[in-house]
C-alpha cells in the first residue's frame, strides 16, 4: 500500500514537472523538434459487494506511458516507455501488465520512399490481411517490430513491403518468439496516373496484398501448416457522387484454438455503396466472413485482441452511450453475414422545416446474422472437427441464427443562439448466448430513447443535460441514465451522472451508479478527477469492446501533448 | 521511472538553450509529413496542407465521436462568415477506421459541410502529431505554424478559435 501509494505520488509528481517546460513552446535540438505525450490514468478502488467490485490488494493503481518524437527533415525517431506495473483492474485481467520501452522506431522519409526500421503500425486496404494498430484505451497494441519500405515509383503507384514480430503485451523475448508476419501490398490509384479522369467526376482505384505468417509447426497430433498466407484484391469506383468500393480475402489452411483446428479457407467480402449530394448521404454495406481469424500464434484465444494480424471491420451502428455499451456488436472474423444502410439528410437553413440553423436527421439500420454451416463428419467419437475440413458454407445464404440488429433515428437541432436539442430513438436486438456466451438463449431486445438538450447561457458557460431510458424485459432489464454537464469555455468542465438499474429482476440489484468529474484543460492538457461507480459490462471505444470489471472509487487522469 | 525522470530534466534543459539560440524558427511546430487519403481515395501528403498563407485550422475527428460532431456542426453554423472575413480554411481529417471509413463521405455531404475532409484510416496522422484523444483542433498560421491548439470540446469553443484566425488574418 504505501510502495503503491509512493508510485502514485512519483508518477504524479513527474506529471506535473513536465508541463511547464513543454507547454512554453517546441523543443528543438539544432533544426529537428522534439515533440511528445504523456498520460496517466490512476485509480483508487474502493470495495462494494453490491455491484461486484471486490476488493483488490493493490488499492492504487495506474496505466502510465509516455511517447517522444524526434523529427529532423526527412528523418525521424520515436520511443514509448510504458509503466503498467500496477495497472488499472481491467487492464490485468486481460494480461496488459509489465513496464518498459514497448516501441522505437527510426524512420526516413521522402515523396520516393520510406524506410523505417523498429516498431510500426500498418493497415494494407481494409486490413483484411493486415492491420498492424493501436486503441490504448482498450490495452490493444498489435505493433510489428521489424522493417517496412513503401516506395511510390510514379504518383498513383504505391507499393508497401514489411516484416515483423507482433508484439505480445509486455513480452520482450522477441528473439526467443518462433513466429513473425511478412507481406506486401500494391495500390494504383488511376485519377492520380490520368490527372483528366478526376476532371470528368472519375475515380478509380485498385490495390491487392499478401501477408503470411510463419510459425514453428511442432504438435504432436495433427501436420500443421508452418506458413499461412491471405491475400486480397480491391477496388474503389467513383462516379461524381456515387461510389463503390469492395474487397474480397481468402485464407488459405490454418487449423488453430479458435476455430477448432479445422483446416478450411477462410474468406471475407466487403462491399460498401454510397451516393452523396449536398445535403444527403445514403451508404449500403454488406459483409461476410468465414473463418478469417488470423493470428501470430494459432493457440491464441479468440476472445482476445491479442497478436491478431488483420481486423475484420464491424459495420454496424457504432453507439457511444453507456447504456447501450453492453450491447455493442463487435465483428465476427469466423463467421457473420450482414448488411447496413445509413442515411444522412440536412434539412437546409432557413427554410421553414430546417428552420434557421437547419436541422440534421440520420436513419441507420444493420442486420448481422451468422454464416450458414453444414458439417463434414467428424474427425473422433466425440464429434470433434479437429483436422478435417470442418464444414461447407453457401456463400450468399444467412445462418439461421440472428446475432445482432439495430433500428436507429436520430435528430438534431438548434432551436435559437441558446437552446439545442437532439433526440433519438433505437431498437436493438443482440444475441447474448452466442456472442457473450450467457446460457439464456433469449435474445436481448431493448428500446431506447434520448433527449440531449443544450443551453448556451453566454458566449462561454454552457448546461448540458442527456437523459436516456432503455427499456429491456431481458439480461439486467430497464435502466435510467441521466447526466447534467456544466462547462465553462475552454477550461472547465463539470458533471454530475447517475445510471440507475431500477428495472431489474432482483430487488437488491436496482442500484444506481452515480459518478461526479470535474475536468481542467489548458491547450493539449487534460487534468480530471472522477469519483463513482462503474458498472460490470463492456467498454467500447471506436466500436471495439472488451469487457470490464465493476469498479467504484476515485480516478484522476493526466493527459498532455507537447 | 528513472528514464522519465532524466527526461524531463533533458527538457528543462533543452528547452531554454535551443529556443534562444533558435527562437524565430524554433517558436511553433510545422505539420509532419504523413501520407493519408482524400475522400477519393488518393494519396495526400499531409506537409501539402495549404491556404496560400491565410489562415488554416485542422480537426481530428470521427463519425463516432459525438463532442468532434458537435465542434464542427457549431464551426459550420459559423464557417461562411469566418471564410468571407478571413479566407480560413477548415481540413476535418476523419480518424475513422475501415469500420466506418466508407461512411465518411455519405456522412460530411449529409451534414453539408463545407470543409476539406481528408481520411486517415489507421491514425498515423493522429500519432505523429502526438494526440492522445479526439476532438483535437490546431490553428495554423500564414507560415503553416501550430499557433494555437486544444483537445476536447465546449460550447462556446469557436469564439476563441475565431479569435485566433482573425488575428491571423489582420497580420
Amino acid at each position: 500500500m504505501k510502495r503503491q501509494l509512493l508510485f502514485l505520488w512519483q508518477i504524479l509528481f513527474l506529471a506535473l514537472l513536465l508541463i511547464p517546460p513543454l507547454t512554453k513552446g517546441q523543443s528543438t535540438i539544432g533544426r529537428g523538434k522534439i515533440s511528445g505525450d504523456f498520460s496517466f490514468s490512476g485509480m483508487y478502488y474502493l470495495p462494494d459487494s453490491l455491484i461486484n467490485a471486490t476488493e483488490v490488494e493493490e488499492k492504487v493503481r495506474a496505466n502510465t506511458y509516455l511517447n517522444l518524437l524526434y523529427t529532423n527533415a526527412n528523418f525521424s525517431v520515436g520511443a514509448r516507455y510504458e509503466f503498467y506495473l500496477f495497472p488499472l483492474i481491467d487492464f490485468e485481467q486481460i494480461g496488459y501488465k509489465g513496464q518498459g520501452i514497448t516501441y522505437f522506431f527510426a524512420d526516413y522519409k521522402n515523396d520516393f520512399l520510406q524506410v523505417t526500421a523498429g516498431s510500426f503500425y500498418e493497415q494494407f486496404g481494409n486490413g483484411f490481411t493486415l492491420r498492424a494498430y493501436e486503441d490504448r484505451a482498450l490495452g490493444i497494441d498489435n505493433s510489428l517490430y521489424g522493417a517496412r519500405v513503401k516506395v511510390t515509383p510514379y504518383s498513383g503507384i504505391n507499393i508497401k513491403a514489411i516484416w515483423g514480430i507482433q508484439r505480445k503485451n509486455f513480452d520482450f523475448n522477441f528473439m526467443e518468439r518462433k513466429d513473425f508476419v511478412r507481406g506486401g501490398d500494391m495500390e494504383v490509384v488511376f485519377d492520380e496516373i490520368f490527372p483528366k479522369m478526376s476532371e470528368r467526376g472519375f475515380s478509380t482505384s485498385v490495390g491487392g496484398s499478401f501477408v503470411s505468417k510463419y510459425e514453428n509447426p511442432k504438435d504432436v497430433t495433427l501436420k500443421l501448416p508452418a506458413n499461412v498466407g491471405v491475400w486480397s484484391l480491391r477496388f474503389l469506383f467513383r462516379y461524381k457522387g456515387f461510389r463503390i468500393e469492395s474487397e474480397y480475402a481468402n485464407k488459405i489452411n490454418d487449423p488453430n484454438l479458435g476455430n477448432g483446428f479445422i483446416y478450411k479457407n477462410g474468406e471475407a467480402l466487403f462491399i460498401t455503396t454510397s451516393y452523396s449530394q449536398k445535403g444527403l448521404g445514403v451508404s449500403l454495406s454488406f459483409i461476410r466472413t468465414d473463418n478469417m481469424d488470423f493470428r501470430s500464434q494459432r493457440n491464441t484465444p479468440n476472445t482476445t485482441p491479442l497478436l491478431q494480424i488483420n481486423n475484420m471491420p464491424s459495420i454496424n451502428h457504432q453507439y457511444t452511450y453507456a447504456l447501450l455499451g453492453n450491447y455493442s456488436f463487435v465483428s465476427q472474423p469466423n463467421g457473420e453475414i450482414g448488411l447496413q444502410l445509413q442515411a444522412n439528410y440536412n434539412i437546409p437553413k432557413k427554410t421553414k422545416i430546417g428552420g434557421k440553423y437547419g436541422t440534421d436527421l440520420t436513419i441507420h439500420y444493420s442486420r448481422l446474422h451468422d454464416i450458414d454451416k453444414q458439417f463434414v463428419a467428424a474427425s473422433d467419437s466425440l464429434g470433434s472437427l479437429k483436422g478435417t475440413d470442418g464444414y461447407i458454407s453457401h456463400f450468399f445464404k444467412f445462418g439461421k441464427n440472428l446475432l445482432y440488429q439495430d433500428i436507429g433515428f436520430e435528430m438534431s437541432r438548434r432551436l435559437n443562439s441558446h437552446w439545442k436539442l437532439g433526440l433519438e430513438y433505437n431498437f436493438l436486438t443482440y444475441n447474448l448466448h452466442l456472442l457473450q456466451g450467457e446460457a439464456d438463449t433469449n435474445l436481448f431486445k431493448g428500446h431506447h430513447a434520448g433527449v440531449e438538450v443544450q443551453y448556451k447561457i453566454n458566449s462561454r458557460h454552457a448546461l448540458r443535460l442527456d437523459a436516456q431510458h432503455l427499456y429491456s424485459k431481458q439480461d439486467m432489464g430497464s435502466w435510467l441514465h441521466l447526466l447534467i454537464e456544466y462547462s465553462i469555455s475552454p477550461h472547465w468542465f463539470f458533471s454530475v451522472a447517475d445510471a440507475w438499474n431500477y428495472g431489474n429482476s432482483q430487488k437488491e440489484k436496482k442500484i444506481h451508479y452515480f459518478n461526479v468529474a470535474a475536468t481542467y484543460i489548458i491547450k493539449t492538457t487534460r487534468i480530471s478527477l472522477q469519483y463513482g461507480k462503474t458498472r460490470e459490462g463492456i467498454l467500447c471505444s471506436g466500436g471495439v469492446c472488451r469487457t470490464v470489471p465493476a469498479s467504484y472509487g476515485v480516478g484522476l487522469s493526466v493527459i498532455t501533448s507537447f | 521511472m528513472k528514464k522519465i525522470f532524466f527526461f524531463i530534466l533533458f527538457c528543462y534543459f533543452v528547452n531554454p538553450i535551443f529556443s534562444q539560440e533558435d527562437s524565430q524558427t524554433a517558436k511553433f511546430s510545422t505539420l509532419p509529413s504523413v501520407d493519408i487519403k482524400t475522400l477519393d481515395g488518393k494519396n495526400f501528403n499531409t506537409k501539402d496542407i495549404d491556404n496560400d498563407g491565410k489562415p488554416i485550422i485542422i480537426s481530428l475527428w470521427a463519425t463516432w465521436c459525438r463532442p468532434c460532431i458537435e465542434e464542427l456542426t457549431a464551426i459550420a453554423e459559423l464557417y461562411e462568415d469566418w471564410v468571407e472575413e478571413t479566407g480560413v480554411k477548415l481540413y476535418a481529417i476523419s480518424v475513422d477506421d475501415s469500420k466506418t471509413a466508407s461512411r465518411v463521405v455519405p456522412f460530411v455531404n449529409g451534414r453539408a459541410w463545407e470543409y476539406e475532409v481528408l481520411q486517415d484510416v489507421n491514425s498515423d496522422f493522429k500519432r505523429a502529431m502526438n494526440v492522445v484523444d479526439i476532438p483535437y483542433l490546431c490553428v495554423l498560421n500564414e507560415k503553416r505554424e501550430i499557433v494555437w491548439q486544444h483537445t476536447s470540446y465546449a460550447p462556446g469553443n469557436e469564439n476563441e478559435i475565431y479569435e485566433v484566425v482573425k488575428k491571423i488574418s489582420n497580420k
